[in-house]
């Protein structure tokens, strides 16, 4: 599927910070799985789901695309196509030139793409696939969601790639995704072995960080800012555990492996946290409603204040390493 | 019966060399009064601005990334003036204690967290351990202690010398004000806990207090109990290796019912005073097997218990605190009145206790501030729900002004006694979406196989 030379110098295999994070991952999952093995027995029926996810109409619609659209065809990093990510797929150079490749700067069409991802795709818990198929859909977990922004910026000539984590779950979160019991043991199990991600785009020589993964809705419905192009939700709200920020030019091996374990294993459990984000979603754009995009955030930013002092990691001479 | 005064005054010459130095603040307000609970409110009010004001300066001067949040607050010590303004004091989430990276990083972490300067610490390993980082800062002079949520995340909080006799003096001063007249140093002791001198299980740490306020205490758990152990028992590892220390805590846990067991009965038939001091779920686990042997013992006015966090008896199970008390009364022959519970976090130094009448936690107040925020982290009045958050100031080697994740209510003064200062209900829930953690929890998981049932 991949040559050896596209594996290596694009990055597939995962480095080894990912590599300790889906090691944890797999083990947490694999506990949670033989402790409980009667409720899984339960749960790989979805007969026995309290209530069925569909899959909301998709917000766009894919424009037509012709042979003459101009697109990136750089073998460069951070320009070219990688795992899930075909920037040069027909949707997607046809969706780049409706949100203005090629006519807009750099600047205005980053942003176009990630008001796209982040307002357009639905998050769904579903197995990696590539950026083609999420477009169709228009749903995906955060990793598609991504995928999509980072190949829209790739075919209209701008450099962008994942900026992946392991994060600290917030309440809110851990409330529609850790509703489901199996997931909240797997949290628990999981502890910190939570991966997430944003994007980045390289305009005007500089990274710019993007959070294309919530909607504003499912932001509204957690209670936190709608983050803006730019703006790096790290820290806003929610805290990274040091050391696992890892930048890189494609989603590597393994990560689609856990994803895929859980929806064959529990496909109830996935289809439960579905309809939970759908119910945050509908919660989310009551608020935004009643209040206003604009209003809701402004008054939720003055609110929220930095709950997160940044933790330091500078050198201090009183303490010697001697290896 | 000696006075209350004579009655402290004992204790503090059993325990001087835990008594905060001359010409502090803390001095003043920890010390000096003989009961911790029933400060008139006005001076315990100078006492306490005076005493978190002074830590507030310190932090805000020695602490660089302290400082740092501070300046994003854009709150400087020129903003306190009253008790009220206390309550502005930029609080730190106590995640933020389980934000850290491993290996020589954790050190650094560590390091960072530090008010002041450090002593010399040597870490010898190219690639060390939590457990190497530890032992490395102990052998320095400061003590890292911990205690755990899921996933064998670790809180850590560094101490130095003087934080941690604060702590020790502050519980000890505390249960033993509570539980007056009581206490004696010529009496007996078992401890619930994993043995302090081998550990760094915070709250079992600050109990080594216990082997100085009275003369023979024994302990329930005599081994290292490492973080490394700890999170192979509680889920953090698989495999074979921590299959095989289950089993043999499970061995070990056996052993250490029937050595209770055995104390009780070689005090049965004597005039000495016993106590039982940690984890709730090992003397609840004595219990089911004393009443399974349909054996009970009647100890009345010669026996005490302090307990501390962990109520889940089973993994499932949770008892409540006033069961427990009258599963003892039932069981021991103890009085309810000296059956109290402690309610205390490794962020944290100051205690909450039980009064012997109502059984509500009682908070310090003279060098302490308890508060309750609500979901926009903003303080709450008495009365209402929120999250528990404290000022304290006898943190000296970290700032500690604190939210916890703990489910509170805070009331102004007890319903029942006639203590002046606020007081908690009785029983702290996390909050929703928050780890189950304690130290008492921790142990429990640790020895988890099915005791006594
Ligand atoms: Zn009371």
């Amino acid at each position: 599927m991949y040559s050896l030379h596209e594996i290596k110098t694009r990055g597939y295999l995962p480095p080894k910070r990912l590599r300790r994070l889906l090691f944890y991952g797999f083990l947490a999952l694999g506990k949670v799985f033989i402790t409980n093995m009667k409720d899984i027995k339960k749960l790989s029926s979805l007969s026995n789901t309290k209530r069925r996810y569909h899959r909301p109409p998709r917000r766009f619609e894919i424009p037509q695309y012709n042979k003459n659209m101009k697109y990136c065809t750089k073998d460069e990093r951070y320009l070219r196509p990688t795992m899930y990510c075909n920037s040069h797929a027909p949707e997607i150079v046809a969706l780049a030139h409706q949100l203005g490749a090629y006519q807009k700067s750099d600047q205005e069409f980053a942003e176009a793409a990630f008001e796209f991802a982040k307002r357009k795709l639905i998050l769904e818990m579903l197995p990696l696939d590539g950026v083609e198929n999420t477009l169709r859909r228009g749903t995906g977990t955060c990793l598609h969601e991504l995928s999509v922004f980072v190949a829209l910026c790739r075919a209209a000539g701008i450099k962008a790639r994942y900026k992946l984590y392991s994060m600290n779950m917030i309440e809110a979160w851990s409330d529609t995704l850790a509703d489901d019991p199996m997931v909240k043991k797997w949290s628990d199990a999981m502890g910190y072995f939570m991966i997430h991600g944003e994007a980045e785009a390289y305009v005007d020589g500089k990274w710019m960080v993007c959070d294309v993964g919530p909607t504003p809705e499912r932001q509204a419905g957690s209670n936190i800012p709608i983050t803006r192009f730019g703006e790096d939700s790290i820290g806003i709200w929610f805290s990274v555990i040091p050391g696992t920020i890892m930048e890189v030019e494609s989603i590597s091996f393994g990560l689609n492996a856990m994803m895929k374990l859980v929806f064959k294993v529990a496909p109830a459990t996935v289809d439960n946290v579905n309809a939970n984000i759908l119910d945050q979603i509908k919660l989310g754009r009551k608020i935004l409603a009643e209040k206003g995009e604009k209003e809701y955030d402004a008054e939720i930013r003055k609110n929220f204040k930095p709950k997160f002092p940044e933790p330091v990691l500078k050198k201090r001479h009183e303490i010697i390493f001697e290896k | 019966m000696t006075d209350l005064n004579s009655y402290i005054a004992k204790l503090d010459k059993a325990i001087e060399k835990y008594i905060p130095s001359k010409n502090t603040p803390l001095y003043e307000s920890l010390y000096k009064p003989k009961d911790l609970f029933r400060i008139p409110l006005d001076d315990a009010k100078k006492m306490q601005l005076k005493t978190i004001k002074h830590s507030f300066i310190h932090h805000y001067n020695n602490n660089q990334f302290y400082h740092n949040f501070c300046k994003e607050h854009s709150f400087s010590p020129e903003d306190i003036k009253t008790n009220e303004d206390l309550d502005k004091i930029p609080l730190i989430p106590d995640k933020f204690f389980k934000d850290y990276p491993n290996g020589k990083e954790f050190a650094t972490w560590l390091a960072n967290i530090y008010t002041g300067d450090l002593p010399k610490i040597v870490i010898k390993q190219k690639k060390p351990t939590y457990d190497d980082v530890i032992d490395a800062f102990n052998r320095a002079g400061i003590i890292v202690t911990y205690s755990s949520g899921t996933g064998g995340r670790h809180t850590f909080v560094p101490r130095d010398q003087r934080t941690f006799l604060n702590s020790e003096y502050i519980l000890a001063k505390s249960f033993v004000t509570m539980v007056y007249p009581f206490w004696e140093y010529d009496s007996y002791g078992y401890l619930l806990m994993p043995n302090p001198r081998k550990n760094f299980i915070y709250a079992g740490k600050a109990v080594e207090v216990y082997f100085d306020a009275v003369k023979d205490v024994d302990v329930a758990i005599d081994r290292r109990v490492t973080t490394e152990l700890i999170s192979m028992t509680m889920g953090g590892a698989g495999g074979i290796k921590s299959k095989f220390v289950r089993y043999f805590a499970y061995k070990k846990s056996k052993k250490m019912i029937d050595d209770i067991i055995a104390w009780l009965e070689k005090h049965e038939n004597t005039d000495h005073k016993i106590t039982f001091v940690g984890a709730p779920y090992i003397l609840y686990a004595v219990m089911e097997k004393l009443k399974k042997q349909g054996r009970t013992f009647n100890f009345g006015e010669r026996g005490g218990v302090g307990t501390g966090g962990g109520w889940k008896i089973h993994e499932n199970k949770r008892i409540p605190v006033s069961d427990f008390r009258k599963e003892v009364q039932n069981v021991l022959g103890f009085k309810d009145k000296y059956i109290l519970d402690i309610y205390g976090m490794v962020e944290g130094n100051g205690w909450m206790v039980h009064c012997p009448e109502g059984h509500y936690l009682h908070v310090p107040y003279s060098f302490y501030k308890p508060l309750v925020l609500d979901d926009e982290f903003k303080p709450a009045d008495y009365g209402e729900w929120g999250r528990f958050a404290f000022l304290d100031g006898a943190a000296q080697s970290y700032p500690g002004f604190i939210v916890t994740g703990d489910r509170v209510r805070l009331l102004k003064r007890c319903p029942v006694c006639d203590r002046p200062g606020p007081v908690l209900e009785p029983e702290v829930k996390r909050a929703k979406g928050e780890d189950v953690r304690g130290c008492a929890e921790e142990v429990r998981k640790m020895l988890s196989s099915d005791l006594g049932s």
